[in-house]
């Protein structure tokens, strides 16, 4: 079949669109690994950049900070949108869209004003100081909403009758939850964790104000660039992104061989 | 009382305004099928919910096997259950759906292998233990969800409009099959349906339930031939209505006056002259002759002269059409003997006084 006038066109918009998303992004993995970072053309190639980054003591805390923020921030989301959807698909209630609004009411705050509100909040209504534990609690406000969004679209498919079938059957509530209801909805869970966990991963704002003096990956990144830019930075954010891209690369796969299935299967 | 597995005493539920299971009492015996017929929305699911403690009722008691369960939530009742639409678990392999209650009873691996395989052979699913549920057709996944139901043994087995899903050869390959077990194992079913066929076919007693109430209960045979209201009489087998005002009364018989003449039914019980009044006549319960009849009229049968309009062939039977003078049509089923006439000719139908069954009009 030879692609007519039109398809060639939509395939060349398609190609711009992907340059548009993708082009900065593939130009800064690029010139992680140019010698000159200011103008890297034309290409000659070095991994000096990445040697930097590993022997800088800061960037090595700061990515376990990072990790642990996000690991926190992604638990807690979960569990919390979880609760979150379940609540509001099984106990019909006039409030119900009002409960579903206000849960995803955060994604339309500025993540700077959550991070100084929580500043705020914390520092003089609850007198805590700025630590990891409170940026993984304020970073999950927004994880939360996300990962409620997650969970929802595919538990508005689960047949809660299947709970009742289990009960009869013997099973008690939380055995029922674990036996029947986890199994089925699981990858949605998943796909909270995982999205929750990258946001607060990257997440400057929140952390910057709840942290204080603790360093975060973006952080770091943040404050390095006010003495301009090193190639370490642009070592740090292909890296990340590369990880990024791992993890969609893996749910890819694993819903591709459908170890992963979303929605239900069944009769 | 002895023998009695199931027994519901003045049970009540209410949705906001509806009441769906009004003072419902009910004893069902060991080893009975007994099932509760009814529209949708007559209240049948909801007993049905009571009964495996699904739904808990406002008012009333429920019993199993002795033992007040009212209070109980449905893992602690020993009830197995088998529902409209399977709902066998997606995740997991016929064996895990099949052994699930005996897995949550905490039942020995050797019990459970044992069970199983009882029950896989009970059933005819030989060789399917390893498939999952969406692998299966329809009638399979039927039976592993009646496997289900009974390999715990349990008190006793709900089944919710079992049928509802399967196409019309398989459900009548099913109904004879799930009495056999039934009968089998001693277990007493409840059956849920809205189709009377199903409900005649497979039990042994019928409860006709509208509105949240009990129409009647009774022996299948009593209900279909003696029918205790307006609406069994309808709901249950297909029978003509002739709807008129009682003209006089002779002793347990009443003369009924009606557009096209007069027919003779049992008295209803309070019915005075002059009430309204509508006779229910099964279709098989009327005879169609050809005119040449007329002038003879033997005791004890009513006779209406009428045009037969149509024929409606259906195999074993089939449905006479006749149009009465009145309009009316009144269907007539019968042995699909060719020559007994044909579309336009004059006919008469005749039918046994105490065929007929006389109740107060309700749409009056």
């Amino acid at each position: 079949m030879r692609a007519g006038p039109a398809t060639l066109s939509m395939s060349a918009a398609l190609g711009l669109l992907y340059v548009f998303l993708y082009g900065p992004i593939g130009y800064v993995i690029y010139t992680s690994f140019a010698v000159d970072i200011v103008w890297p053309f034309p290409p000659s190639f070095t991994l000096q950049a990445y040697v930097d980054l590993f022997s800088s003591s800061l960037y090595s805390e700061a990515l376990t900070n990072s990790l642990t923020l996000a690991t926190g921030a992604a638990v807690i989301s979960t569990l919390l949108a979880a609760a979150g959807a379940i609540g509001i698909l099984r106990f019909r209630s006039r409030y119900r869209t009002a409960a579903l609004l206000i849960f995803i009411a955060p994604l339309f705050v500025a993540d700077l004003l959550i991070g100084i509100s929580v500043l705020a909040f914390n520092a003089r209504v609850l007198g805590l100081p700025g630590n990891l534990f409170s940026a993984m609690a304020a970073n999950a406000i927004q994880g939360t909403a996300f990962g409620f969004l997650i969970i929802l679209a595919q538990l508005v498919r689960y047949n809660w009758d299947m709970d009742d079938a289990a009960m009869v059957f013997g099973a008690k509530p939380l055995r029922c939850f674990f036996e029947i209801t986890l199994p089925t909805i699981w990858p949605s869970l998943f796909g909270a964790f995982l999205i929750s966990f990258i946001l607060a991963f990257n997440n400057l704002e929140i952390s910057f104000y709840t942290l204080g003096a603790i360093p975060t990956l973006p952080s770091v990144a943040w404050g390095s660039l006010r003495f301009g830019l090193g190639a370490e930075l642009f070592a740090l954010a292909a890296l990340v992104n590369g990880f990024v891209f791992l993890v969609f690369a893996v749910m890819y796969l694993l819903m591709r061989l459908g170890i992963v299935r979303f929605g239900y299967r069944g009769g | 009382m002895t023998g009695v597995t199931l027994e519901l005493q003045s049970v009540t539920r209410r949705f906001g305004p509806v009441t769906a299971v009004d003072k419902t009492d009910l004893a069902i015996e060991q080893g009975e099928f007994f099932a509760l017929l009814g529209p949708s929305g007559s209240g049948k699911t909801t007993l049905l919910r009571i009964i495996a403690g699904l739904e808990r009722p406002d008012e009333g008691r429920v019993l199993i096997g002795g033992r007040e369960v009212t209070d109980l939530p449905p893992y602690a009742r020993n009830v197995g259950m088998v529902f409209q639409n399977f709902l066998l678990f997606p995740h997991k392999t016929v064996a895990e759906n099949i052994v699930f209650p005996l897995r949550m009873q905490r039942a020995s691996r050797a019990h459970r292998d044992e069970q199983l395989k009882w029950a896989l052979s009970l059933l005819r699913l030989d060789g399917l233990g390893g498939r999952y549920p969406n692998e299966l057709s329809g009638g399979q996944q039927q039976r592993v969800a009646l496997a289900r139901g009974l390999i715990a043994r349990p008190a006793l087995l709900l089944l919710d409009e079992p049928l509802a899903n399967l196409d019309r050869e398989l459900r009548s390959e099913m109904e004879v099959e799930i009495r056999r077990y039934q009968k089998e194992l001693g277990i007493p079913f409840i059956y849920v349906t809205h189709n009377q066929e199903e409900a005649l076919t497979m039990s042994d007693r019928i409860a006709v339930m509208r509105n949240g109430r009990f129409e009647q209960i009774g022996a299948k045979t009593e209900i279909y031939t003696n029918p205790a209201s307006a609406f069994v009489a309808t709901f249950v087998g297909h029978a003509n209505r002739i709807s008129g005002g009682i003209a006089d009364i002779q002793g347990d018989l009443a003369r009924i006056e009606w557009g096209g003449g007069s027919v003779l039914a049992p008295r209803p019980g309070s019915a005075q002259r002059g009430s309204a009044i509508s006779v229910f006549v099964k279709h098989e319960d009327m005879a169609i002759h050809g005119a040449g009849l007329n002038g003879k009229r033997p005791e004890g049968v009513n006779q209406l002269a009428g045009t037969l309009r149509d024929i409606i062939f259906k195999g074993q039977t089939a449905n006479y059409i006749v149009a009465l003078p009145t309009g009316d049509d009144l269907v007539v089923s019968g042995t699909p003997r060719a020559g007994v006439a044909r579309p336009n000719d004059a006919v008469i139908v005749s039918w046994p006084i105490e065929a007929g069954a006389c109740f107060p009009r309700e749409d009056a």
